[in-house]
């Protein structure tokens, strides 16, 4: 099961809005990153997975994602050790597990909806500028959320395919058909957003369907 | 036994009922995919059939303007698939072979409303109308759930009601039906009966158009049979199995 999805519920969490969540989070993520004293991030990872369980969503949801984060933590963790001895390496660590302790409670208990709303809102203002187009970034955010349980999925079957066959899976052996069956279904997806009227029209909704005949506006797309 | 030739236009109905396809072809990395494709489809159900690689789903991308013709025009309710795409796309609904590359929501009922929010629909109301659209088709309870975590024909129907819920006047359907159980089939294929629109079926399946009101078989990008399915069919069974 993929961290990266909404779980139904109606805890506190749940009820909080999208924006003070993100708010939070973006605001504990900068705390984290003046603090150094490993006590103090090691004390706040705890409370991170305090808020975690407070979403009431079972553990064994978490498992497999948490398994990924533990290596990775890991591989981070002795390096610092190694380049920048143990109290380093135990802050950086705690650090990293606060983090994504508090990314999975804002995922966990947040539609992705509401928070690409909320995202989109966000960079508003980086649109009128001319420096950022809000509903491409949002639509972006929810193709990384909606195919990495995909992805994972994939690994799985390209593994079990391997170990079928007597052949073990080191990374190169992963990575290289993943890379191609994503580019596969690039064009596929981007063929069917589009189908789906996409790029979003910013006026407001006239009658549902075009009418008549009339020569109607020129359009993007002449490929 | 001779080739059906194509259909006259027939004492037409206004044009801007219709799909007109006027002298189309398409090429497609230099190679000509389409040739010379005269067609007025005016009819509720029509099937496409043909061999692989014969062209059949270049032609159904044709109808909403995925693909642009080379040559000739395709004209969809009187409006040009070149010039007004966007318009045409509104009106013609597009649902592909494998429903995994048309889900872009994470979850079910947002995917749903996916498409409603790209014409303008506030938040509240393109939610409520993909909540109505599920439950018309059964998937009501499945709202919430992660679009990953539903079968293979659960899959392909929300694909589906993700086109509905947009009230295309037009459907066109890729190969609804091929990674799909017995049980999975009819519900697709109650689906398409049930619908109100137009709806036009690419498919191997040569049952699921038996009953349609006209069928045409693609072959080497051109129209070698149009006629009621079960002639069409039996043309296709006789010459190309
Ligand atoms: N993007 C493309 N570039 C080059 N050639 C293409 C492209 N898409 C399709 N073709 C070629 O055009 C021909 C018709 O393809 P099309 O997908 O329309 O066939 P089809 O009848 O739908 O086949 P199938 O039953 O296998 O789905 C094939 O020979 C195919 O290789
Ligand atoms: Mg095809």
């Amino acid at each position: 099961m993929s961290p990266s999805l909404y779980v139904p519920g109606d805890g506190p969490l749940h009820r909080l809005p999208a924006g003070a969540k993100l708010a939070a989070l973006a605001g504990l993520g900068v705390a984290l990153f003046l603090v150094s004293s490993p006590i103090v991030l090691g004390a706040a990872a705890l409370a991170a997975a305090g808020v975690v369980a407070a979403t009431g969503v079972r553990l064994a949801r978490l498992r497999g994602a948490l398994a990924g984060v533990a290596i990775v933590v890991a591989i981070v963790v002795a390096a610092n050790a190694w380049l920048a001895g143990w109290r380093e390496a135990a802050a950086v660590g705690a650090r990293i597990v606060a983090l994504v302790l508090l990314g999975y409670a804002l995922t966990l208990t947040t539609r992705t909806s509401d928070l690409l709303a909320t995202l989109e809102r966000l960079l508003a203002p980086l649109e009128r500028i001319g420096l950022a187009d809000a509903g491409k970034v949002a639509l972006a955010v929810a193709l990384v959320l909606r195919f990495v349980p995909e992805l994972m999925k994939q690994a799985a079957d390209i593994r079990e395919a391997r170990a079928a066959r007597g052949l073990r899976v080191g990374p190169v052996a992963l990575v290289v058909p993943m890379i191609v069956r994503v580019l596969r279904s690039a064009d596929a997806i981007a063929e069917a957003i589009d189908a789906r009227a996409y790029p979003p029209c910013k006026s407001p909704p006239t009658s549902a369907i075009p009418s008549s005949t009339g020569p109607g506006s020129a359009d993007h797309d002449n490929a | 036994m001779p080739e059906t030739a194509p259909r006259a236009t027939q004492t037409s109905p206004p044009e801007s009922m219709s799909i007109v396809l006027d002298h189309v072809g398409v090429t497609l990395q230099e190679r000509p995919v389409l040739r010379g494709i005269d067609l007025v489809l005016e009819e509720r159900r029509v099937g496409i059939v043909g061999l692989n690689g014969s062209g059949k789903s270049t032609l159904a991308r044709l109808l909403n303007g995925l693909v642009l013709p080379d040559e000739g025009t395709v004209r969809v309710h009187g409006l040009d698939t070149r010039t007004q795409a966007r318009a045409v796309r509104r009106a013609v609904g597009f649902v592909f072979q494998n429903p995994e590359n048309q889900i872009v929501f994470p979850i079910v009922g947002e995917d749903v409303a996916f498409g409603l929010r790209n014409i303008g629909l506030p938040k509240r109301d393109a939610e409520a109308r993909a909540l109505a659209a599920l439950a018309a088709h059964g998937l009501d309870g499945l709202a919430d759930r992660p679009a990953h975590t539903l079968s293979g024909g659960e899959k392909q129907l929300l694909a589906l009601v993700s086109v509905l819920v947009m009230e295309p006047r037009i459907v066109v359907l890729d190969e609804p039906t091929t990674a799909l159980d017995l049980r999975n089939r009819n519900r697709i294929r109650a689906a398409i009966a049930g619908l109100a629109q137009t709806a036009i079926v690419v498919t191997h399946d040569l049952d699921l158009v038996s009953d349609f009101e006209r069928v045409l078989v693609v072959d080497e990008g051109r129209i070698v049979a149009d006629d009621a399915p079960e002639a069409a069919l039996r043309w296709y069974r006789e010459n190309r199995a």
